[in-house]
């Protein structure tokens, strides 16, 4: 229990805490103007969270990775039960309600499809067509359910591990152009298709030009800007800002939490923020493991955790559409959280059990 | 634990963690350029920005000025009024609005849009009064529905009301919206689209001082055009306080005694030049004007062939009649044609210029000096006086007396009616002036042409013996309490003795007292002063002269002049009935029973 103490990664855990409890502190400005309580529901997810991070420490990596299949193939049959019966709350499907909280099962499947792919990348050095199209129908089936939901966030983060594969690992390359151009295939489709609802499709031609799309979703995006802009050096003050507390600002608690900070408390407060977040993703990178998987593992974790915060601060200042992509461990939203505590909680445990042994 | 399971190299290892972390530099560097970027380098812009979102500016109207008599009496003042306004940014679905807006206004939507893209150069955050007197039902429903309508807002407006409804309708005058050929003119610099201006009377004239200053108000406002909180706050100040010199009581008495009667009335403070009433029958009500008038209304109004809306005592144009006489005395005298001792002998016509001209008098009146040609208002002896007096000669003397120019009071938009000379007939009909046509000048007609406030001031100046007074409506303008302005009463000093103003006044004093053409002015116990005028309006020469003069267009205009008491005067005034026929029955009782009026206080009687 000692040696726990000594090799558990302190500081990280002490600064993911820090990010989630800068999270409530934004949330409870974001919703000041209307009051909404949604700070307290995120305090008791944290807690929530806390409590299943300790637990999913406690259980062995192997145990975890040798039921990952399982797991995958339960969430994907509760995304399909819910297409089918799902409750639609704001236009989507993806929330499970239970009790007062809802459950958001899309974000659950990051873990299980990380552990699968990490799998498998053990087991090939070149991907080839085989190996592609094993990877592909792995990535490709959850996609398209959550795509189905709609949730064009968790779905598009979601691609981010094929990145990540591609980079650790060699590819044919005409397995990349032949994916490259399947890509582009698919985006066609899926353009034309129904598949995008037409708010979707707004939100990236309105992001292509905001100005003119004033009153709709480009809307947000310049909304979003003039709140960081306006913030400048100091910020405008905590619950002060006039883009939020004057509910100019959309989304405040989720996709534009950024933007809250940026305004109220600054360019000082915005960058110690990031750098925050600069030193838990530099942390996640130094570390001993046992196992290849385990190594797959985390850099496809991290990877997603990064490329999802990249794309939620670009898009709060218009360098990206808004495809609703919540900041990590800091955006209002119990399973989200909740999933990211469980996925390094494996880390954790994984850069313990080097020491242990 | 796991024994076969690690199997890559520690140089791959390395070399991954390495590229990773080189990302994440990379990445992070480009993070915080951005911010640095849009935070830093352009804060001003997005605070600009972001300031523009949530401040709005709301003008504030000022309450016009109020208008008051000489004893304080409101004659007009601001009513409490309900404005709906229309904000375009609001605006979610413009159809749907102008549906609603047309429900709300009882307007046409087309109505609606018409009056939004005339504010096409207005911000959008603009709000466009779009309806005023907004019925209280339609208030209350939109007030307490606002959530559902953000783009209608309901403000408090002042509007102009004239307690007293047609009373002194044309020296107040009227107010309405101003129009966007206005706008783009200097001289209304500083209004806006929705403002009143004066349009006529004293609304026009004094413009300037009852106009007021604008407000404004900035407030804070959310997403949906809610008022958060109000920042800061510029109060109108209202508009300056004008006293005039009318006397409400012998107004309203003069105003009801034209019943169905059309014409001018006008009583001057001799001491001071100040008008104490200025009647013009018929008359409106000014307060049509501060609301949106219907079409049919306006049309009725500026249709009816009694003109309503003409300010008769200052824009009607007459022939003086006999009145012009008392210039023609004075002519007379001044140039020594005439003396005490000239008579004429009046045997009903005589012949000029190889035409005849007629006395009124078709049996004659005998043997008449200049007394008593007043007195009985004989045509034959101006006619001799005329033909020795050139036409220019009178035309001075008629401009003298303030006849062919504005009489200068303040009011707008005065005739100056017409003295004709040999001048003017060349320019105007490129004709010379025959002698003949000066011996229907003598007696008042032909072309010369008069308003009613010129002879006013005529006969002020006879009463006055040559001492010409400035004539005013405005006493003094007052801005809370304190006086800005004040009028100082003023008189000119006409070039014609003042013994020959002398003679006159006592021939008008023998029209009245001595059984002359005015004796139904006479009043016991006051020297009243005065001359009758019936002017035709077609002439006696015309064939049909006696088929057509029994229908009442074709009437004579009644004219009475007339002052009091004889020594140390103290009222002018003129009464003109327009076609009331013979003047002595109709003008000159009208005149005593005003006499009456104003006197009544001080038991002349």
């Amino acid at each position: 229990m000692k040696d726990y103490f000594k090799y558990f990664d302190k500081l990280t855990f002490v600064l993911l805490l820090l990010l989630a409890l800068i999270g409530i502190f934004l949330i409870y400005s974001a919703g000041f103007p209307l009051q909404e309580a949604n700070y307290l529901k995120q305090a008791a997810f944290l807690l929530f969270s806390l409590v299943v991070f300790f637990i999913v420490f406690s259980l062995k990596v192997d145990f975890i990775f040798r039921n990952a299949f399982i797991v995958y193939m339960a969430i994907l049959f509760v995304l399909a039960l819910q297409i089918f019966i799902g409750r639609t709350v704001a236009g989507t499907k993806s929330w499970f309600r239970m009790g007062s909280m809802g459950l958001q099962f899309s974000e659950f499947i990051k873990i299980p499809l990380a552990i699968l792919l990490a799998k498998a990348m053990t087991r090939f050095e070149l991907i080839k067509w085989k190996v592609f199209f094993k990877l592909i129908i792995l990535i490709a089936m959850p996609v398209f359910l959550i795509v189905m939901q709609p949730d064009l966030g968790v779905s598009f983060i979601l691609c981010s591990f094929i990145p990540v594969v591609i980079l650790l690992k060699k590819i044919k390359p005409l397995v990349l152009i032949v994916s490259f151009l399947l890509l582009i295939m698919c985006g066609v489709i899926g353009w034309n298709s129904s598949l995008l609802k037409d708010y979707q499709k707004n939100r990236i031609i309105s992001f292509m030009n905001p100005a003119k799309y004033k009153t709709s979703t480009g809307y947000q995006i310049i909304q979003s800007r003039i709140a960081i802009g306006s913030g400048g050096l100091n910020g405008k003050g905590y619950l002060k800002g006039s883009q939020s507390q004057y509910q100019f600002l959309p989304a405040r608690h989720t996709d534009f939490i950024v933007s809250v900070i940026g305004e109220e408390l600054g360019f000082i407060s915005t960058a110690i923020l990031f750098f925050i977040f600069f030193v838990v993703f530099y942390r996640q990178f130094k570390f001993k493991f046992q196992s290849d998987e385990e190594f797959y593992f985390i850099y496809l974790f991290n990877g997603l955790i990064i490329f999802q915060f990249l794309i939620n601060v670009a898009m709060a200042i218009g360098f990206f559409p808004v495809l609703g992509i919540s900041l990590p461990f800091v955006s209002y939203g119990g399973s989200s959280l909740l999933s990211f505590f469980i996925g390094e909680a494996i880390i954790f445990r994984i850069k313990i059990n080097s020491y242990l042994t | 634990m796991y024994p076969n399971k690690r199997k890559l190299s520690g140089e791959y290892i390395k070399k991954t963690a390495i590229v990773a972390i080189g990302i994440l530099i990379t990445i992070f560097l480009g993070i915080f350029a951005a911010f640095w970027h849009i935070q830093i380098v352009n804060n001003e812009y997005f605070r600009r920005l972001a300031m523009q979102n949530i401040t709005r500016s709301i003008e504030l109207t000022a309450p016009r000025g109020l208008i008051m008599d000489s004893s304080g009496v409101i004659l007009a003042e601001n009513k409490i009024n309900f404005t709906l306004y229309l904000v375009r940014e609001n605006v979610v679905d413009m159809e749907k609005t102008l549906c609603l807006a047309s429900f709300f206004t009882v307007k046409k939507a087309d109505t609606i849009r018409r009056i939004i893209a005339r504010y096409k150069k207005y911000p959008q955050f603009y709000r466009i009064p779009i309806k005023n007197s907004l019925a209280r039902g339609t208030v209350i429903f939109i007030e307490s529905r606002q959530e559902e309508f953000p783009e209608f807002e309901i403000g408090i407006e002042p509007t102009r009301t004239y307690p007293l409804g047609n009373c002194a309708a044309n020296v107040l005058g009227y107010i309405s919206e101003i129009s966007e050929a206005e706008l783009s003119s200097k001289e209304w610099h500083g209004y806006g689209l929705g403002d009143f201006i004066g349009r006529s009377g004293i609304e026009k004239q004094y413009e300037p001082y009852l106009q007021g200053m604008k407000g404004s108000q900035i407030v804070i406002k959310d997403n949906l055009g809610k008022i958060q909180k109000v920042q800061s706050v510029v109060n109108p100040v209202k508009g300056a306080t004008v006293v005039l010199t009318l006397d409400l009581e012998l107004q309203k008495f003069i105003e009801g005694l034209f019943v169905d009667q059309s014409g001018a009335v006008g009583v001057v403070d001799l001491q001071t030049g100040g008008i104490l009433a200025m009647v013009s029958k018929p008359d409106f009500n000014p307060e049509i004007f501060s609301q949106e008038m219907e079409m049919e209304q306006w049309l009725a109004l500026s249709n009816d062939p009694q003109k309503p809306l003409q300010n008769k005592f200052l824009q009607g144009i007459y022939s003086p009649g006999s009145v012009f006489k008392i210039i023609m005395a004075l002519a007379g005298l001044q140039e020594k044609i005439i003396g005490l001792a000239t008579v004429v002998h009046c045997s009903g016509s005589q012949n000029f210029y190889g035409r005849e001209f007629h006395c009124w008098n078709p049996n004659g009146h005998g043997a008449m000096d200049i007394f008593s040609a007043l007195q009985n208002s004989c045509n034959i002896f101006f006619y001799n006086l005329g033909q020795r007096l050139d036409i220019d000669t009178i035309a001075s003397y008629a401009r003298f007396m303030g006849l062919g120019n504005e009489s200068g009071i303040d009011m707008p938009n005065e005739n100056t009616g017409l003295v004709p000379s040999s001048a003017w007939k060349m320019q105007a009909f490129r004709k010379r002036w025959f002698p003949g046509e000066t011996i229907s000048v003598a007696i008042g007609h032909g072309s010369l042409n008069v308003t009613p406030v010129q002879m006013l001031k005529m006969i002020a100046t006879v009463a006055l013996r040559g001492r010409m007074p400035h004539l005013h409506l405005m006493q003094r303008i007052e801005r809370q309490g304190e006086k800005i302005a004040e009028f100082t009463p003023e008189f000119t000093q006409v070039p014609i003795a003042t013994e020959n103003f002398q003679v006159v006044v006592e021939g008008l004093f023998r029209v009245v007292n001595y059984e002359g053409t005015g004796r139904a002015a006479k009043i016991e116990g006051l020297d009243i002063c005065g001359k009758t005028g019936t002017s035709q309006i077609i002439a006696k020469e015309n064939p049909k002269y006696k088929t057509l003069t029994k229908e009442k267009r074709f009437m004579p205009n009644s004219w009475f002049v007339s002052f009091a008491p004889k020594v140390n005067p103290r009222l002018a005034m003129v009464v003109l009935v327009e076609n009331g026929g013979d003047a002595g029955a109709i003008a000159a009782p009208l005149a005593a029973q005003i006499y009456k009026k104003y006197f009544a206080n001080e038991r002349l009687f």
